[in-house]
């Protein structure tokens, strides 16, 4: 984790001065984005943020020149000579304002989509947010989720025993909903698959994952699978602080447990950063060298049993008219848009698209880890979801899907903010509801909705 | 002076440009880059053809601002089309009109001339719209309206070169074309003030571009590889 205690004064000026400085030396996506843009406004047009509320610190450009500027100043041949003309601009000392405003970013690469040259200003609040973070300035809310998750695994804190409490729950629920005991394997060595969910997925919205178990049940193999109780949630906050030490801090139990299992899959849940860092940052990146397993992805993996026809649903058990938000981590840094469509289409009787989705979806307003911060909820609801408010409302929809915890935990206190008349949950929840088992549907439907 | 200015600065222009944009295109190309930056959807098309459409077209501003992408486009394109018709500055091609049966002088004066008009209005169009924006006004400092200006005063200048007082293309053809070869001896430095102002402000542009934003004629397929590629 990054400094415990607020570095101050020339210490501080320097430190920031020598991260901007490194720059220099890449990463290339970084340097280039210090030298490229061209001011054109048009991340401003597209954001999520600046939609909200447009201050002149809020506008992507501004906030990126907090980094820019000093860059130029300090590392190009026109900021040195040119200064002020050729836009540079020496640091302040003021790191406080670096954080205010980069935790105003929800890093949901909307602005890269549309940008012409592709610039893609959550990498520059990353940077921000990692110089703050080396200096002791990530805000307590965020050092705290870091800190839980390198002690215990898991950003709730959880221990594994009330994680099998959890689980037993669980099962008792299938057993209730069906009338046959669906298992939710825990810490089985020699399967094929290691189910990592976000730990909302199992402790605050469980139904994706009984969603998950029964899939498994009606493909007839229960035995294939498994979760670990001590690694339970994908979700890594290091994306988020900048620090990528705590990144591969939190995400090495995890490919430990999986070769521990010896799976041949990790199976990764409803998470759209978890399986971004999985997939995107350490399979492809080789963090931990060659693997033993592959990194998948849940609804990709049920989406095509329900192409191969292996799958059947009574579809009025979902009767609501139901959209999906893309998680931006799912949607523009995966790629993984179809799948859950596939799946709500395949389980509810009236899915409506809003929009823009897919690639061009708008953020909910909590991305980049914004959604744990409770000191930022009045921003949260009433500055970046204003546009995600206006989308969902256009689709008359009553339950909102979505595949990411954050999303859903923003969501949640935005109903609860604004009195609005829809419920939220997952993909898999939906399919929980209308899954055929032996022909039957599940026979409860008194599940509150949301959770 | 006019020794120094006309016969020695050019050939300093084109070094400054050439070593700026070379260093530049350097460090892009070494700086290391762990792990991928795709962003989705991917292209359908192979990376390079996507970025080439992206370069051309301009398909990204296109989806997010239509106005902008209009000013922006046009301005571009005449950009363009400006630097080819140029090409007769300095040499001509009379088999190449002969064999096309077109009379290279009318073409010139008539593309050449709505060409100019043109991109003096797009860049009118930025200009006010760098102002008349406040998202756009926020983000705009002296870098912005300064290369914006410098543009327009060279579309200004050549324009009065078309439009103004009779101007003899071939004084500055021959003039170039003894710079070229390096035939100081007996080079006649054109007199004419508005080209020489327009010729002056033209090298200001070339030197300026490796170290301002306008970097972003070559840095956009390096970006866009950035984040195209998968």
């Amino acid at each position: 984790m990054g400094n415990k205690d607020k570095v101050t004064g020339e210490g501080l000026r320097k430190s920031v001065i020598d991260s901007i400085k490194a720059i220099d030396k890449g990463p290339k996506v970084l340097k280039l984005y210090m030298d490229m843009c061209a001011r054109c406004g048009t991340c401003a047009e597209v954001c999520p943020v600046y939609y909200g509320e447009p201050t002149e610190l809020r506008n992507p450009v501004v906030r990126s020149d907090l980094i820019r500027s000093v860059f130029k100043k300090h590392s190009t041949i026109s900021g040195k000579i040119l200064g002020a003309l050729a836009g540079a601009k020496d640091f302040d000392g003021d790191l406080q304002k670096f954080v205010d405003a980069f935790y105003e970013c929800t890093g949901c690469r909307r602005c890269a989509t549309f940008c012409p040259f592709g610039i893609d200003n959550s990498v520059i609040t990353r940077k921000g947010r990692a110089i703050a973070d080396s200096l002791g300035y990530t805000p307590e809310t965020m050092k705290n989720v870091v800190k839980t998750s390198l002690e215990t695994c898991n950003t709730d804190g959880a221990s594994p025993e009330a994680f099998k409490a959890a689980i037993d729950f669980l099962e008792e629920e299938m057993k209730d909903e069906h009338g046959i005991d669906i298992k939710i394997p825990v810490d089985v060595v020699g399967t094929d698959y290691f189910y990592v969910p976000p730990s909302g997925d199992v402790l605050v919205n469980p139904e994706a994952t009984t969603g998950i178990a029964k899939v498994f049940y009606v493909l007839g193999m229960q035995d294939k699978w498994t979760m670990s109780s001590k690694c339970f949630d994908g979700a890594n906050y290091g994306l988020f602080t900048g620090n990528d030490a705590d990144m591969k801090a939190d995400n090495k139990p995890y490919v430990d447990e999986a070769k521990r299992l010896g799976v041949k899959y990790m199976f990764m849940g409803e998470c759209g950063h978890a399986y971004r860092i999985m997939k995107m940052m350490m399979e492809k990146g080789k963090w931990w060298g060659e693997l033993p397993f592959k990194v998948i992805n849940c609804m990709e993996w049920t989406a095509d049993r329900i192409k191969e026809g292996k799958l059947q649903f009574d579809k009025s058990k979902n009767p609501m008219p139901v959209t999906y938000h893309d998680p931006c981590n799912f949607g523009r840094s995966c790629g993984i848009v179809e799948a859950p469509r596939i799946i709500l289409k395949a389980s509810c009787q009236d899915f409506r698209e809003m929009y823009p989705n897919r690639g061009e979806n708008w953020c909910c307003g909590g991305g980049g880890g914004l959604s744990a911060m409770d000191d930022i909820r009045e921003f949260r609801m009433k500055v970046s979801s204003v546009k995600k408010m206006e989308q969902i409302s256009d689709t008359g929809a009553e339950y909102l899907a979505t595949a990411c915890s954050n999303c859903k935990r923003q969501f949640m206190q935005l109903i609860e903010t604004h009195n609005a008349a829809f419920a939220i949950g997952g993909v898999h929840d939906m399919l929980s509801r209308a899954i055929l088992i032996n022909g039957k549907a599940a026979e409860r439907v008194d599940w509150e909705a949301g959770g | 002076m006019d020794v120094f200015v006309f016969k020695i600065v050019p050939f300093f222009t084109i070094l400054i440009f050439i070593l700026g944009i070379s260093y530049r295109f350097y460090t892009w190309k070494k700086t290391p880059q762990p792990g991928a930056m795709t962003l989705f959807p991917v292209p359908h098309e192979s990376t390079s053809l996507s970025i080439i459409k992206e370069v051309v077209f301009f398909p990204s501003l296109f989806r997010s601002d239509k106005t902008l992408w209009g000013f922006s486009w046009i301005f571009h394109a005449a950009l363009a089309l400006i630097f080819i018709g140029h090409v007769r500055v300095f040499t001509d091609f009379p088999a190449l009109w002969k064999a096309l049966s077109i009379d290279a002088d009318v073409m010139s004066a008539v593309s050449g001339g709505i060409v100019g008009i043109i991109i003096m209005i797009a860049a009118i169009l930025l200009l006010f719209r760098r102002f008349g924006s406040k998202r756009v006004r926020e983000i705009s400092g002296f870098p912005d309206y300064f290369a914006l200006l410098l543009i327009l005063a060279i579309v200004v200048t050549g324009n009065l070169m078309r439009f103004g007082e009779h101007f003899d293309l071939q004084i500055t053809r021959e003039y170039f074309s003894q710079l070229f070869t390096l035939s100081f001896a007996g080079m006649e430095i054109p007199q004419n003030p508005t080209f020489r102002l327009h010729f002056l402000l033209a090298q200001l542009l070339i030197i300026y571009i490796p170290f301002s934003k306008m970097l972003h004629f070559g840095g956009i397929f390096f970006t866009q590889t950035l984040i195209k590629r998968t």
